[in-house]
Parts: C-alpha cells; structure tokens; sequence
C-alpha cells in the first residue's frame, strides 16, 4: 500500500515534468505547425539559468524560476524571429536547423556551466520532507505536482477562455480563416513561441528539483516530450496533460516492478497507442 | 528543381561528353589519391565513402520518396552492431558472415519500424522515426550482450578477414574494398531510381492521391522503399563497423541520423550524387575541426546544419547540375 | 449490363449527410451527368464511387462487383479512371515522366525495380503516341507547372482515356477553361468508344446537356431528379433549385 502511494506520487511528479516540457511543444506543433527540437536545450538552459540565480547566487528560488523561464523564452523568441519564422511549412528544414541549435546551445551551455552535473536543489521551504503513512516523501515532489497541476490550469485558461487562445485554436483549425481575419499571424506566432519557450524555462527549473541538470538533459528530454505528444497527441494542452501523467506512472510503476526494463515501458506505452490510435489519445489532424 | 533523375525520361537525347567528364574526374581522384595518402588520412576517405552510402540510401526515402525519417541510424548501427556482436561473443570477423548478417539485422528492424512508422505521416512521422530510433539506442545502452565488459559500446573489432590464407586486410586494401561496395551500391540505388518503381516513388512525394487513383498502391511502395533504404544503411553501418575499431549506442542515435540528412540537403535531395556530395562537405570539415578544435566539433557541426538551412537549402549538387546542364543539354527547361 | 450500380449510399461529416442514401445504377457506355448546386454533395460521391472515401452506409457494385470496400488503387486496377477538379498532373514532374507513371499504373510490372522506366519499350511507345495525340510531344520535357491551364487540363483528360478505363470519373472537366477548351473537351469525350461509361460532374450546362444521355441533380446530398435531359428541363423541383441562382451556369471555377 505504501508502495503504491510513492510510486503514484512519484509517477504524478515526474509525468508533471513531462507535461511541462510536452505541452510547449505540442502547442508549437499544433498551432503553428512548426516541429522544435531545440525545445529540450530550451529546457536545459531554463534548468541551468535557474540554478545560477537560485543556488549559486543565493536568490529566492522563485526567482531563478521566473529568470530561468525568461531565458529560455528569450532564447526561444531569437530562435523564432531569426530562424524558424523563415522555415513556415518546411518541416525537414525546421528539424535539421532546430536539431543544429541542440547542438550549439549544449555546446555553448558545456561551456558556460562545464560538464558536471547539478544536484537537485529547491526553495528553502520546500527542503526536507512530510511523512506519508509511515515512509519520509521529499517536499519538493509535491511541490512539483502543484505547479504541474496550477499550469495546467492557467495554460487551459490561455487555451479556452483568451483571444490569444482562440486566435490560436482558429490556427489550429484554418490558417486562411485566420489570416482573413486580419489577425495578424507573425506577432499570434512570435507570442505562442515565446509562451512555449518560456514555460519549457520554468519546467526546467521545476523539474530540477527531481533531476538536476546536466549536459546531456536538453536531449532526454527532448525524447520524453516526444513519446509524451505521441502519446498524447499533437495540438492540445489535454493531451500533453494525459500523457504526461501516463507516462509518468507507466515509467514509476516500470522502475518499482520491473526495473531490468524500466527503460522499455514507455517505449512499449508508445507503440501500444501507436498500433490502437495512430493520431495519439488526444490528438488532431496535422 | 531536381533535374538529374529527370534526363532518364527525356528519351534518347543527344549527350554530350562533357556532362561525364566531371565524374571521370571525381572517379580518378577517389582511385589514385588513397595510393599517396597516409593510413589515417585513407581512413578519413573510408570514412567519406561510408556515409556517401548511408546518405544515398537514406535519400531514397527522403529525397525521392518524400519521408523524413530521423531514425536511419538505427539501421546504420544495427548493421555495425551484427559485425560487433559477431565479434564479441563468436570472435569471428569473416567478412562472408559479417556483411549477410549486418544486412539481415538491419533489413528485418527496418521491416518492423516501418509497420510502425508509416501507420502516421507528416510531423508525427518525424516524431515515431525519432523516437523508435532512440529505442534501439536504448537497447544497446542497457543490454549487458551488446556491450564490452566494462564499457558503452564494443570495441577491439578489427578489419575483416576474408578466409583465405596469405590475404590480409589493410587500411588500403580496405579503402578499395569500401569503394567498390559502394560503387556498386550507388549503382543499383541508380537502377531503382530509374525503374518504374523509383518514379513511383517521385510520384508518391509530389501527389499521393493521384498515384492511388492511377492504380498504385502508394502504402506498399512506401514500405518496400523504407526497407530497402534500411538494407542500404545496414551495408554503410557493416562497413563503418570494420574501419572504425569500435560501436557505440550513439551510432544508432539521433546525433548520426541526422548526418545523411544533413548530407542529402546540403548536397541536393532527390538527386542520387546529391548525398555524396554532402558527405565529401561534411566529412572534410569533420577532419579539418578534429585537427584544429576538437572540443567544438558540436557547435561546428551545428553551425554546418542552420548555415546549410540559411544559406544551401536547395543543396549545392543540385547548382552543379544546373552548370553541367548547360553545358551538355539542349534544353533549358528545368529552371522552374 | 451495369457498370456500376450504388446503393443506400451515405456518409456522415461530423453530423452533416453530405451524401444522403443515394441509389441508381448506370449502364455500360452510358453517359450520366450529375448536377446540383455548391455544396450538393457531387464531388464527395465521385470521392465515394472511386474510394477515396469510405460511405458511412451503402454499397458500391462495379461490373457486379461489390467494391465497397476496396482502396482506390483497387478500383483503378479494374477499371476506373478519375479526373479531379483542381488539376491533379504531378506538378513537379515532366510531362513525359506523368504519361509514363499513368500508363505504368496498371501494368503488372510497374513494381519493377532493376530495368530503366523507358526500357518498357511498349508502353514508351504508347506514351508517345499519346503525347503526339495530345499535342504535347514537343513539350514532353517541361515541368507540368509550366504548361498553360488547358494544355493541363487536356493532358489529365487525355491521361485518364490512356488508362483504358471502363468507367470514366470527370470532376468538373471544364473549370477554369476558354470556351474553344471546353468545346475542345465536348469534342474528346464525344468521339471516346461506345463502351467506355462516363460520369460528368460539371456547372457548365452547355457542355452537361450536350454530352449526357441521363443527368441525375443532387441537392443537400440527395437525388431529386434523374432523367433524360428533356425531362429534368421541365422538373418543378430543379427549377425551383436552379431559379434564381442563374448565375451558376457561367460561375465555372466555383468549387
């Protein structure tokens, strides 16, 4: 029984991290038909940014929260406005240039933060941990599923209740609809781009409490974010959401019951829904 | 755009002979030039010839086909793997073992993926391509039989031997080895752009719905185009294996999936000499960076894919065609 | 003899019947035009008659053959021809090398992978012959997107009657073109073998009533009317449909 409850807490906290990172790019996908594999590095710099300001400089750690965010939108907004703006509609252009900027930005990142990994680090209040049934459980976990859950709805909001949100939903929909609106696409896709970039900062930062942040990172979690939108399916915040938490849970419970081939559950998770619903959970026509 | 798979059916047109004379030029520099090199420098060539066959066959379903897979390093290291394990666990490195078995790995995973892959098209296509690739990654990293005691990866593997007494394999004698699998690779790749089935391919990428209502069956051309994509990277993978002393799970990664496309855009895609072109670039920037700054090979490397996007997204190949074409063909009618 | 016989077709978009319980049957070698207003649900039963779509309910018989569930590749092997109402040529592709891929099609080697395209000698002789018909041989080297509108157009006709189909599927033949192309187009589907069945799709009633033998009208997915040409002239309800939407006669190119 307590089993159980640490691995679903675990499994919520980590599918929380997923969602975050997911929900950015998926939006990106959905909405402006623009594929980012440099959303993972986003996340990276985000983590790298806020454990600056949060550890080595001492701020609160909401601060390196809102500093880490903000860099890696900015990052995120120079890639749009200087790149990818030009690349609408060609997608083998938009990874390879995407996947060259993986590759500068670890680089540059290697070479502003060197190679050791980070620890996981966390607000002072958040440090220690709470007793559930009997077991000591880490705080900061906890405090990862609230954000998780407290972006989810505020991302929801943007989506359903906003005039950014149905400008970008009318996207999804028809393009020429949109632009014979007289809405004006350039600045809907510099602002969704920067709001995806963003939140993949903040992820970064919200997930190193559980992970840290390392080199490597910016391309594992690219691939998680990847299963997560197959998964889930391209376009839409429930999606990201679901399939977060899926593939959060199906790794924990992977991890605690078969641990030889922890690796291979979310693969496995992938290729189930890829055979039964080959658009995702959620997903919509791209 | 693409002009070289087009001249095929223009009918017996008159052909100059200064249209070869480019390829007579590059065929002599790649047979002499290795018999005045040094053994490293001929393994740089290796190197070049090897993923001039990784990126021609991959272009076969990204050029001419249309599908951008980002998952071709899989059966690039699927291929070298066989040779590995062979190695490993049977000590064996007969090149008559190692190449049937490369090709067979690599084929029949090529065969499973793309039941899964071609379920989706589009962006999700790049997605699956990618993330089924990074399974394979997955595999080598944690599976104890595809790794030396004591390391990512198996190393010690050697040039091939062939079982027959007195013959022993050099970097030279390896080199030519190497160019003439790939000679005849690109070859065949060339009969199967030219025959029915490679213009159905064109066909499929520049209209899906017209090919189905002319009578193909657009979802069994795909699939038969991805294995024998997959089966060509397999060779290239075989051959990187031999040369290359060691395989590790990044060989079966996303980082070397890239490179052939990379290779196909920078040289022209949807031309046959277009990804050739493209290794030649990429591996002779390789070797200048792994001499002068080794540690930013990644940022050089990246610089190579925006520049490329930036400034060559028509690819160079497909400009030196135009060139030639001018040269050699009466027509002047592939400009639009 | 039937060529193709529907029946109960029907398909649902998202609560909408765009093509409501449709049934008729057309004989060999006849010519069956379909009318309607935008939107009547013509183009979405082309679509359902040569399988791009699946009907929600119905059934589809071609030559006595339940083809219902076959794909469109299928259908093409047996014998339908299709041509579409946005050119559907490869645009990118020369006008020799659409030819050779349309004849190709329905040959048995056109998996063929180890001998050139142009080493079929017969069937590059055919496309030949056929370029030369068309009037395009000369041009056999351009790009299809440089070639003008209705060369285009008479070329994705002449491609289709190449196909030797027995059922001929044309979506609005005449959109987009001059009054000597249509008459051009009149002329190739008037002059085509006896036994070949063709559907026409088109707003265009100068041509409609010139080549159909039967002309069925469709309205909000329905058949209201189905008869000889004399007879739908005079039918209370087309009239009413057709009254005061004139203008949909010269409105040619509207989808």
């Amino acid at each position: 029984m307590e089993n159980l409850v640490i691995n679903l807490l675990n499994g919520l906290s980590y599918g929380m991290v997923l969602f975050l990172i997911a929900s950015g790019m998926s939006i990106v996908m959905g909405a402006m038909n623009i594929i980012n594999l440099s959303h993972g590095v986003l996340y990276m710099i985000g983590g790298y940014v806020g454990w600056t300001v949060a550890v080595k400089l001492g701020a609160p750690f909401a601060l390196g929260l809102l500093a880490g965010g903000l860099a890696a939108g900015l990052v995120g907004l120079m890639l749009e406005r200087g790149f990818l703006r030009f690349l609408y509609k060609q997608p083998n252009e938009q990874v390879l240039l995407s996947f060259g900027f993986v590759y500068i930005l670890s680089n540059l990142s290697l070479w502003v933060w060197g190679g050791w990994p980070r620890m996981p680090f966390t607000a002072k209040f958040l440090s220690g941990s709470f007793e559930i049934l009997g077991r000591a459980y880490p705080k900061a976990r906890f405090a990862t599923i609230v954000f998780g859950l407290v972006l989810a709805g505020i991302l929801w909001w943007l989506q359903d209740r906003t005039r950014v949100g149905a400008m970008v939903r009318a996207g999804m929909d028809n393009k020429e609809i949109t632009m014979g609106l007289g809405i004006n696409l350039e600045r809907l896709f510099a602002i969704v781009f920067f709001v995806a970039s963003f939140i993949a900062g903040l992820a970064g930062v919200i997930g190193a409490q559980l992970l840290g942040v390392y080199n490597a990172l910016g391309l594992e979690i690219l691939l998680l974010a990847l299963i997560v939108i197959i998964v889930g399916g391209v376009g839409s915040i429930q999606g990201a959401l679901l399939g977060g938490i899926l593939i959060g849970l199906v790794d924990a419970f992977g991890k605690a019951l078969f641990p030889r081939f922890a690796m291979f559950t979310m693969y496995f998770t992938m290729i189930i829904v890829l055979l039964l619903k080959p658009r995702g959970l959620f997903g919509r026509k791209v | 755009m693409v002009a070289s798979d087009r001249e095929v059916v223009r009918g017996p047109e008159q052909v100059k002979w200064i249209q070869f004379a480019p390829y007579f030029a590059v065929a002599t520099i790649l047979v002499v030039l290795p018999l005045f090199l040094s053994s490293y420098t001929q393994g740089v060539m290796t190197r070049f010839l090897v993923f001039a066959l990784f990126s021609a066959g991959y272009n076969l379903v990204f050029g001419y086909l249309g599908l951008p897979s980002l998952g071709h390093a899989a059966y690039f290291g699927a291929g070298g793997y066989a040779v590995a394990v062979l190695k490993l666990h049977y000590g064996t490195d007969l090149f008559w073992l190692g190449v049937p078995l490369g090709i067979l790995t690599a084929t029949l995973i090529a065969a499973l993926f793309g039941l899964i892959a071609l379920r989706v098209s589009g962006l999700y296509f790049l997605l699956v391509t990618f993330a089924l690739g990074q399974l394979l990654f997955s595999v080598a990293w944690n599976v104890k039989w595809l790794n030396s005691p004591g390391m990512q990866g198996i190393a010690g593997l050697s040039f091939p031997s062939f079982g027959i007494p007195g013959l022993t394999v050099n970097s030279t004698s390896y080199y030519y080895l190497v160019l003439l699998i790939t000679a005849f690779c690109i070859l065949a790749l060339h009969r199967i752009v030219c025959s029915p089935f490679g213009h159905a391919l064109v066909g499929i990428r520049e209209g899906e719905d017209r090919m189905r209502a002319l009578g193909y069956n657009t979802w069994l051309y795909k699939y038969i185009a991805f294995i024998i994509s997959g089966a060509f990277s397999g060779v290239a993978g075989v051959l990187f294996a031999y040369y290359n002393y060691m395989i590790d799970p990044n060989h079966l990664g996303v980082g070397t999936s890239f490179l052939p496309m990379c290779m196909a855009i920078i040289g022209g895609m949807g031309t046959l000499l277009g990804p050739v072109l493209g290794a030649a670039v990429i591996i002779s920037v390789e070797l200048v960076a792994s001499i002068v700054t080794p540690d930013r090979w990644p940022l050089i490397l990246g610089g190579i894919f925006v520049l490329t996007i930036m400034f060559a997204r028509q690819g160079i190949g497909v400009y030196l065609v135009e060139l030639s074409k001018r040269a050699g063909y009466p027509y002047g009618s592939t400009k639009g | 003899m039937e060529a193709l016989k529907v029946d109960g077709l029907s398909i649902n978009f998202g609560g909408v019947k765009a093509v409501n319980d449709v049934s008729f049957s057309v004989e060999v070698g006849e010519r069956l035009a379909i009318i309607g207003p935008n939107g009547a649900g013509k183009t979405t039963l082309f679509n359902l008659i040569n399988g791009q779509l699946s009907p929600t309910r119905g059934q589809i018989f071609f030559f006595g053959e339940d083809v219902s569930d076959l794909p469109t590749h299928q259908r093409a092997q047996l014998g339908q021809a299709r041509s579409f109402q946005i050119i559907s040529l490869l645009q990118n592709l020369t006008v020799l090398e659409n030819t050779l891929l349309t004849l190709h099609g329905t040959k048995p080697h056109r998996f063929k992978m180890f001998r050139q395209i142009q080493d079929f000698r017969d069937v590059f002789e055919k496309a030949v012959y056929e370029l030369k018909r068309v009037g395009l041989w000369e041009k056999r080297g351009d790009l299809v997107k440089n070639l003008s509108y209705g060369e285009q157009r008479r070329l994705e006709i002449h491609l289709g009657l190449s196909m030797e189909p027995k059922l001929l599927l044309l979506d609005e033949p005449s959109a987009g073109s001059t009054k000597e192309e249509s008459a051009d187009i009149i002329g190739i589907i008037k002059n085509l073998e006896s036994d070949i069945t063709v559907l026409i799709v088109d707003h265009d009633m100068e041509m409609v009533f010139e080549l159909a033998e039967r002309i069925m009208v469709l309205h909000y997915g329905e058949v209201i009317a189905d008869g000889t040409p004399d007879e739908i002239q005079i039918d209370q309800r087309v009239r009413e449909i057709y009254m005061g939407v004139e203008e949909s006669t010269d409105h040619v190119g509207a989808c």
